[in-house]
């Protein structure tokens, strides 16, 4: 097993070099670039502005300095306003992942609570509740659910608002208490954490109920132990292992999902500036933020599957 | 004569219950049937695409066209009975244009994962059962396609197909059809594998095997059927991905080109108009709710049908 | 410029309120269609808020540069506005057109020849208290024409607009893409030097052109002669525009800077700024939202006072009794056309480009798809530049008329359009983009009964695909860069002119823009360009008008003192006077 461990962590770097390259050779195949305009700009200007950014050169020539550069660390700047791809990205993703924690954090407190609460209450009215907030939230695309909940919460009711990121946006001010701004956090926070709640909420609902029916509950109950003491100590941990399972993928999604919210509530984060990258030609981002995700999910992917391993004794790695 | 006799009053009297012997599918036929949530989806399921169906066909179903029939007069009203659904910002049937829009998603729906099962089902079966080197390779294969972010492939994907006049894969449905699918085959060629995996070790199969069974006849005769299962659920429940992704697609610009609409990019453009005229919304994205969820209960109702755990 | 240059092409800083205020009438933003200005309101006619509420919160699209030379959308240049100033100043008039007025300069230029000296007022500081020498300005201008820089407007000091001489020269030392150079550092030195801007002494200015022009001090007024400090720029190289580094001239400084999407940025007023009025406001933060939707709604919870809006959501501001009160509407430099490939076979034929035109309502189009926010046009020079012809000069001969339509095109040779190939419409995949693709598809097949095909994709590829030239069908337009009309025509219907990417190529248009390029007596050169218009406009050479644009803004009923930018550059309108804004009192 560690060998095999060894081995797929070695193996990350070909991967990433191979999403490299194709990122690199389709971005180029895409057409328009960065300073494609509806006003052309005069040739002699373009020809300058392509010398500063070395795009003049051969294609491979400009795929082999980037893959330099890249292993000095040196990510390339950004076409707009010239800064550091490096920095915008670490800037960037310090936002998104501070909106996907807390939003992974409410899924599951509200998921899990959702599930367990149906489960117990199975074919009541709180089961009811519990399925039908879980089929709403994995039904409707989150941007319509976003912009209802601005409608009604913000624009109609005033309670929250929805401009921009209401956590700090420096590493340094997370410990500042003015940095957080409680009115701005909840509504993107919700948005995005409705269908992963609803997916904890019916894996643990189902994984509860199939626990319950063990045999080994019966036999608690027999000896006569509280039943919130059974329910506690016996029946949610052993419900949770299939929901734990659901916890890699969805935090991977959640990471890499934002892009709507922050798109929405215009928050300055990763996933926004990624696609903005895109539509902008913007070659130097869109390099940095594509590896950078790749990286994120590979690393993902890799634990996920030697939790695999551990957990399923059948599955075998040779 | 006696034997049948006792057997009959044994099971009048509740004393012996006699379970018939069915086949796997069979068997998974008859549980799926009585699961009333799943056949309640898939009765919705079968009756929304009919009407989608029928209104492509027949006018009075129909009642306007969905993209020509701009009524000026008559914008973003609500719901009334000449519009069911209302109209949109350029005068058109809501009801025209979400029953377009149903045909059309579950036609990239599904189509998405045609490919994805073909894909999947490829990639995951030689993994398998090629040997290490070519289980490495395509495990490569498939981490780089999932490490890449699905978003960009497509929207590159899109953007190097779109307008140039090449033969077949002119057509905008079947580039966002291959698109979608070639970041979503990762998860069925995965599960394939794994259950090949598991799979090889089993008796049967090496019983198989030690009858001289060739090794293409071990796979498509033993090992596919039964590792079908979980595929099945995948692929079930990939089709409302694939859908919600076509929608996202379209709320960032990139679905299919105009007039053409998908549910997905009827939604997206109803956000753009929600404050003037919410309907324009709320019934695409009432439409892809309920797709969502009959694919969803059939999906569960599968699985619980084809799980030989839960027996 | 070209219209759709970013994916909001209207998504700057707003706009302002008439400055009716000072003329005793309700003051509250009345909507006005066409942007009649009342110039030169005193912001001390009114009540001021105290000091600690005088701070404001702004909506733009997210801006490239911070630094004037490079900047090249409205949004930074709106930015680039309010933190310098250059040797003149654009204002309205009272008729409603635009001059230029002294600012950094003392007063007019002396004219000898070629040769533009200006002087520079007395006692003029950088923001650091450095004084403000000509020496700067022409840093400037040379560093605008620097190919190092890259300055995307460079080419108004080109043949054409206002040439200066050896800046073109200068800017395209690297040579072409077919045939680059690589010149040496005292090559590029030399060209440098030869560059036709001295400084004659610190507050004398000597600009030599290739011939007299009269639109001398407009373009002066523009961001590419913004002055610039060498010794900043030499220290901190490209971060010399964060804030902390940079030095400007203008009435407020850059003091706070988020960047990327969703970022902002904080301007305060320059403490050493040397003209009148100073700033009122002790701060503006500028934050940059895309999505009007977003910023509209965020308006309505407070937390914008000023923003642009999608015209989608006109029809909910008029009826809200509050928010109709604080919405303006000002025409827009901006004219929008349908813009058709003439080296396409059937299109190449007029009657089949008459037929288009006539195929379309106009009015119904503005008032569906946009909400009535624009107006609808056969003109193609916009209203508010001088020589403005307007739709009485045009309508009858390509407006709407579905009879008129259809005979042209059977007078083409395709009765009810049989026979009449699939064209393709490029739009961009915007819900008000595809709107109108659908608008006039449905309009074209109703009326001529012809098949048009809609193709939306993303800004950057449509611009590709109008500048490479292959299309059949382009909404798109021009959106102009400066108020005079020769904006609007010189460059765009010249055969092999750089804009011309629809191939009109018309001897006797070509003959009227060469003359209009040369002519001294203004007035003249107006009517010459007036009769390229009508050729243009009657022979749809290219271009067949549907629209003049307009900003849609709302500010808050608590803004007091802007005042109108007019119809140009209106991307930002009222940031020309930064100086001028405040917050009444309550």
């Amino acid at each position: 097993m560690t060998a095999y461990a060894i081995r797929r962590v070695l193996w990350l770097i070909p991967v990433l070099w191979a999403v490299a390259t194709i990122t690199f050779f389709l971005m180029h195949a895409v057409p328009g670039g960065p300073f494609t305009q509806d006003k052309p700009l005069p040739e002699a200007i373009v020809v300058a502005l392509n010398r500063r950014y070395n795009l003049d050169e051969p294609l491979w020539k400009q795929y082999l300095l980037y893959l330099w550069n890249l292993l000095h660390g040196d990510l390339g700047l950004s076409f707009r306003g010239d800064r550091d791809v490096a920095m915008l990205i670490r800037d960037g993703f310090f936002v998104t992942a501070q909106l996907g924690i807390l939003a992974f954090l409410t899924a599951s407190v509200f998921g899990l609570a959702l599930g367990v609460l149906s489960a117990l209450n199975q074919n009541g009215p709180l089961d009811y509740l519990g399925v039908f907030v879980a089929t709403i939230g994995a039904a409707l695309p989150n941007f319509i659910l976003a912009t209802f909940l601005i409608v009604i919460f913000a624009v109609n009711l005033g309670w929250f608002q929805i401009l921009g990121w209401g956590g700090p946006e420096k590493v340094g001010e997370i410990l500042d208490p003015s940095a957080w701004d409680v009115k701005k956090l909840v509504l993107p926070v919700v948005s995005l954490s409705f269908l992963p709640t609803a997916y904890i909420a019916r894996v643990t609902r189902a994984s509860m109920l199939e626990v319950l029916r063990q045999d080994y509950i019966r036999t608690a109950h027999a000896k006569g132990l509280a039943e919130q003491v059974i329910i506690i100590r016996h029946a949610i941990k052993n419900a949770m292992i299939p929901v734990l399972t659901l916890m890699g993928p969805i935090a991977a999604a959640l990471v890499t999902g934002s892009f709507i919210v922050e798109n929405i509530y215009s928050i300055p984060g990763v996933g926004r500036a990624f696609v903005e990258a895109v539509l902008r030609r913007d070659y130097a981002m869109i390099m940095g933020t594509t590896l950078f995700y790749a990286a994120i999910v590979a690393v993902a992917n890799l634990v996920v599957d030697l939790l695999y391993a551990v957990v399923d004794p059948r599955v075998r790695y040779h | 004569m006696q034997d049948a006799e006792l057997v009959e009053r044994a099971e009048l009297e509740g004393l012996l219950t006699v379970t018939r012997e069915r086949g796997l599918w069979a068997d998974a036929y008859y549980r799926l049937t009585r699961n009333r949530l799943a056949m309640a989806g898939l009765v919705i399921l079968i009756v929304v695409a009919g009407l989608a169906a029928a209104a492509a066909n027949i006018h009075a179903v129909q009642r306007y066209d969905p993209y020509m029939d701009q009524l000026y007069d008559h914008i973003q009203e609500a719901p009334s009975w000449s519009h069911f659904f209302g109209t949109d910002n350029l005068g058109r049937d809501n009801w025209a244009r979400v029953l377009a829009g149903v045909s059309i998603s579950l036609q990239i729906g599904i189509g998405t994962q045609i490919v994805v099962l073909f894909i999947g089902l490829m990639v995951g079966t030689i993994a398998a059962l090629g040997g290490r080197f070519t289980d490495n390779v395509m495990m490569r294969l498939t981490d780089i396609t999932y490490a890449f972010p699905d978003l960009l492939f497509i929207i590159l994907m899109r953007s190097v197909l779109v307008g140039r006049d090449w033969p077949v894969i002119d057509n905008p449905k079947l580039q966002i059809i291959l698109a979608i699918a070639f970041v979503n085959w990762t998860i069925i060629a995965r599960l394939v594998r794994g259950q090949m995996l598991s799979l090889a070790e089993r008796d049967f199969v090496l019983a198989a095997k030690a009858l001289g069974a060739s090794p293409w006849r071990v796979v498509v005769q033993h090992m596919l059927p039964n590792s079908l299962g979980p595929v099945i659920v995948a692929v079930t429940f990939g089709i409302p991905i694939a859908i919600f992704a076509e929608a996202a697609l379209g709320f960032i610009g990139f679905g299919l080109p105009p007039p053409t609409a998908s549910l997905g990019r009827l939604v997206s453009d109803g956000y753009a108009y929600v404050q003037v005229n919410f309907w324009v919304a709320v019934f695409p994205a009432a439409a892809v709710a309920i797709l969502m969820l009959c694919f969803t209960f059939v999906g569960d109702g599968l699985r619980d049908a084809l799980d030989p755990r839960t027996r | 410029m070209r219209a759709a240059k970013w994916l909001l092409p209207l998504g700057t800083l707003v706009v302002l309120l008439l400055v009716a205020a000072a003329c005793g009438e309700d003051e509250e933003g009345t909507p006005t269609a066409t942007g009649t200005p009342k110039p030169g309101v005193s912001p001390t006619a009114e009540a001021q808020a105290p000091p600690e509420q005088q701070e404001i919160i702004v909506q733009s699209a997210q801006p490239e540069f911070y630094d004037p030379h490079r900047s090249n959308f409205e949004q930074d240049i709106a930015i680039a506005r309010m933190l310098w100033r250059g040797l003149y100043q654009l204002e309205l008039t009272a008729e409603g057109g635009v001059q230029a007025v002294p600012a950094m300069a003392a007063g007019e230029p002396t004219v000898n020849g070629n040769v533009y000296t200006v002087k520079l007022k007395p006692g003029l500081k950088w923001s650091d208290g450095v004084p403000l020498t000509a020496k700067d300005f022409e840093y400037g201008i040379k560093r605008e024409c620097d190919p190092a820089v890259a300055g995307p407007y460079q080419y108004l000091f080109w043949a054409g607009i206002l040439e200066i001489v050896g800046c073109e020269a200068y800017g395209g030392a690297l040579g072409t893409a077919d045939e680059p150079k690589t010149p040496t550092d005292a090559e590029l030195q030399a060209l440098r030097d030869a560059v036709g801007v001295k400084a004659i002494d610190d507050t004398t200015l000597e600009v030599t052109l290739a011939a007299p022009k009269t639109t001398f001090t407009t373009v002066m007024s523009l961001w590419a002669a913004f002055p610039a400090r060498q010794d900043v720029i030499e220290q901190y190289g490209d971060k010399w525009t964060d804030p902390g580094n940079i030095v400007t001239n203008g009435p407020m400084i850059l003091t706070g800077l988020t960047a990327g999407a969703g970022g902002q940025v904080v301007l305060e007023p320059n403490p050493n700024w040397a003209l009148e009025p100073k700033p009122a406001l002790r701060k503006i933060t500028v934050k940059f939202i895309d999505d009007l939707e977003a910023a509209f709604r965020a308006f309505q919870t407070g937390e914008l006072d000023i923003t642009n809006i999608p015209a989608p959501e006109i029809p909910t501001i008029k009826a809200d009794a509050n928010l109709s009160k604080q919405f303006i509407q000002v025409g827009a430099g901006r004219i929008w056309s349908v813009e058709m490939q003439m080296k396409d076979e059937v299109l190449s034929k007029y009657e089949v480009r008459l037929a288009l035109s006539r195929a379309i309502d106009r009015e119904t189009l503005v008032k569906v798809v946009y909400n009535d926010a624009y107006l609808p046009a056969t003109y193609w020079m916009v209203q508010g530049l001088s020589g403005f012809q307007g739709n009485a000069a045009f309508e009858d001969i390509i407006g709407y008329d579905p009879e008129a339509a259809k005979k042209a095109l059977a007078d083409a040779g395709y009765p009810n359009g049989e026979g009449f190939p699939t064209l393709k419409i490029t739009v961009t995949d915007r819900p008000d983009r595809k709107a109108e693709g659908e608008f006039l598809q449905k309009a074209w097949k109703e009326v001529l009964g012809i098949d048009v095909e809609i193709e939306a994709v993303d800004a950057k590829t449509r611009s590709q695909t109008f500048n490479s030239m292959n299309f059949d069908l382009f909404p798109g337009g021009w959106q102009i860069d400066y108020p005079d009309p020769e904006n609007v025509l010189i460059g765009l219907f010249d055969t092999g002119g750089g804009n011309n990417k629809y191939e009109c190529s018309d001897p006797d248009i070509d003959a009227k823009l060469a003359a209009a390029g040369t002519e001294t007596d203004n007035a003249k050169r107006i009517q010459d360009l007036q009769e390229a218009e009508t050729l243009i406009v009657t022979k749809l050479c290219g271009v067949a008008p549907i629209w003049q644009g307009a900003f849609l803004y709302l500010a808050d009923s608590k803004m007091g003192g802007m005042k109108p930018n007019g119809q140009i550059d209106a991307a930002m309108p009222g940031n020309w006077c930064p100086e001028c804004w405040f917050v009444k009192a309550q």
